[in-house]
């Protein structure tokens, strides 16, 4: 014990260096973990969330009584992060390797700055952008393909507009992440396979992407604590919080955003939330110990 | 050397022989590279020439790449918003500014920490760092929490707080410090007398420049797109930035769509009509704009900074 404190003693510029960060998460992250409690209460917000009465599973109910509406948002918010994380990671990859393999450096330098670009546009931007492509009268796929489809009142386009709006913001800047595990990649491995007579396929498939398989794993591992979240802004903005299209386009985080604006009764939501934290969690752990069994190098914990 | 001499008749060897096939093979491949930054940038080139568009071109030919006739109306009439338009950008570019440079200090301060090898707190702070990944309290808690108990409703510490430390980009910051930072140089600046905060700011700081340019711009752009905390805790006009404005017209649009019979002094006050098509692309423009200009003066330092390590550490 007394080393442990004299440890601490001979490392305190470090935990002050650390402090900062400490209480930043601890007030940002960690206080609002123990809002969740909000889902066993009847809150009110004058009393605010930990001095409102319990209620025990009272909210529960709700989720009973808009069951279809519980299990829409969830299927939907599910079926689009495993759709995302599939193609998404495909093209991120594939796009990383070419763009690897090009032999006019310069040009695929420039096709790359180009690529990137809209992973900075915010989707409160995004949004008006798709309206320029999708609109009814004015609308580029209407006029330039001489149809009249209005795609705003037709929830079943929307899988497909979300899934190209998606690729279309973030494969260019996803594939960077690649690209720098491409570029630590030695030479020398490549050319031993050129002498051996690997042509260039052969050298893709037993050298460039057995180095990028551990950054894969990670992202993929990162991202299953996000099963139950996502780009809030994707679905809230990009389809005007469209009340027709709901069928195929209401996450939880959406409905979750747009209750907070106009509820008064918090119970709904509150269980929704401690719901997705919660599968959240327990999807998380499960992953990594998949993981762990598999490849034990890759697992994050 | 030696090296070279072995290699190089292999090279042109096999060089002559597959060369008609690789230019097959590259030709393929750069078309393909290039029609897919032609779907990437197209949507973004569509902005540019809307905004530019007459408004009775764009209603009566739709939107266009080739429009038939141009106009600076639009640009000009984001000049209407007037002080609105300057407070919006006063208040995000004071936010971007602040929340980055605050937010890379507190992320590298405590990368740096967990980092340190014989120090006893840095596995727990890493699992401190890390819990959030796994488990958090979603928006709902996290509104009420930041309302009721914090009392950051319309305040810009409410734009802020919420996004200046991250557990991926401390982690980039730490497999950063770990992998290319040689521990020799800190040590040797210990044994020269330099204390551990000299050892920090004076050493470590100066060589992480290439991760802090990676993150520090991805923060940067983290923080000026950020609709969504402003929408949530900022209503005074004062205070609102920039993506609001855009979030705005939209909401004037499906209000004034929704409500056909709006008195004409209330969308008098809204400033007349639906907000038109041009104006409302020049909005984008000039929300996005700074970034497009800044970001290929950093995209050097993505590919070097951005690398993110075991998680373990």
């Amino acid at each position: 014990m007394k080393a442990f404190f004299a440890n601490l003693w001979k490392h305190r510029a470090h935990i002050v260096m650390a402090l900062p960060g400490f209480l930043i998460l601890f007030f940002i992250m960690y206080v609002p973990m123990a809002g969740l409690v909000m889902a066993f209460k009847k809150f009110d917000y004058q009393l605010g969330i930990f001095a409102s009465p319990w209620c025990g599973l009272e909210n529960f109910q709700f989720l009973i009584q808009s069951w279809k509406t519980f299990v829409n948002m969830t299927k939907n918010t599910v079926l689009y992060y495993l759709l995302f994380t599939v193609v998404g990671t495909f093209l991120n990859v594939a796009l990383a390797i070419m763009i690897d393999q090009m032999r006019l450096k310069k040009a695929a330098k420039t096709m790359q700055t180009l690529m990137i670009i809209p992973v900075f546009i915010s989707y409160a931007a995004v949004q008006f952008i798709v309206y320029a492509f999708l609109a009814k009268d004015t609308g580029l796929i209407n006029n330039s393909l001489g149809i009249n489809v209005s795609f705003y009142s037709k929830a079943a386009y929307w899988p497909w507009i979300l899934l190209i709006v998606k690729i279309w913001k973030d494969t260019g800047y996803g594939s960077v992440l690649y690209m720098s595990v491409l570029a630590g990649i030695d030479t020398s491995l490549y050319e031993a396979a050129e002498i051996d007579g690997a042509n260039k396929w052969q050298q893709i498939r037993h050298i460039t992407i057995p180095s990028l398989v551990p950054m894969i794993t990670v992202m993929l591992l990162l991202s299953v604590g996000n099963v139950m979240r996502s780009d809030t802004g994707l679905f809230y903005q990009v389809t005007r919080n469209n009340g027709i299209l709901y069928s195929t386009t209401q996450v939880i985080d959406s409905y979750v955003l747009g209750q907070i604006f106009k509820s008064s009764n918090f119970g709904f939501p509150a269980a929704t939330s401690f719901f997705q934290s919660v599968i959240g969690l327990l999807l998380m752990l499960f992953a990594n110990w998949m993981v762990r069994k598999i490849e034990p190098e890759n697992a994050l914990f | 050397m030696e090296k070279t001499a072995i290699n190089a008749p292999v090279k042109i060897k096999n060089g002559m022989k597959i060369q008609p096939k690789q230019i097959v093979g590259q030709t393929i491949l750069t078309i393909i590279v290039l029609l897919f930054t032609v779907f990437c940038f197209a949507p973004v080139l569509l902005t540019f020439i809307s905004a530019f568009t007459d408004e009775m071109t764009i209603n009566q030919n739709g939107f266009s790449f080739w429009p038939e006739k141009w106009s600076m109306v639009g640009m000009n009439s984001v000049l209407k918003y007037g002080n609105k338009l300057f407070t919006s950008y006063a208040v995000t570019i004071f936010v971007t500014v602040f929340g980055t440079f605050f937010g890379l200090l507190v992320m590298a301060m405590y990368a740096y920490s967990i980092s340190r090898k014989g120090f006893k707190l840095a596995g727990f702070l890493s699992l401190f760092l890390l819990i959030p990944m796994l488990f958090n309290g979603g928006q709902l808690s996290g509104y009420m929490i930041f309302t009721r108990y914090y009392g950051l409703k319309n305040s810009l510490l409410a734009l802020i707080l919420p996004l200046c430390v991250s557990t991926m980009n401390v982690i980039i910051l730490r497999t950063y410090i770990a992998n290319s930072i040689p521990g020799e140089l800190m040590e040797a600046a210990k044994i020269d007398g330099a204390g551990d905060y000299r050892t920090f700011f004076q050493i470590t700081l100066p060589l992480l420049k290439p991760s802090l340019a990676a993150v520090g711009f991805m923060l940067a752009t983290t923080y000026w797109n950020d609709w969504q905390n402003a929408l949530l805790y900022i209503s005074d006009d004062k205070l609102k930035p920039l993506q609001l404005l855009l979030v705005n017209i939209q909401k004037n649009i499906s209000f004034l769509l929704n409500n056909t019979n709006v008195p004409a002094s209330v969308r008098a006050a809204m400033g007349g009509a639906i907000p038109q098509y041009s104006s409302t692309m020049a909005t984008v423009i000039v929300v996005i704009g700074p970034i497009m200009v800044v970001y290929p003066f950093f995209q050097k330092y993505f590919i070097k900074g951005l690398t993110v390590g075991s998680v373990k550490g």
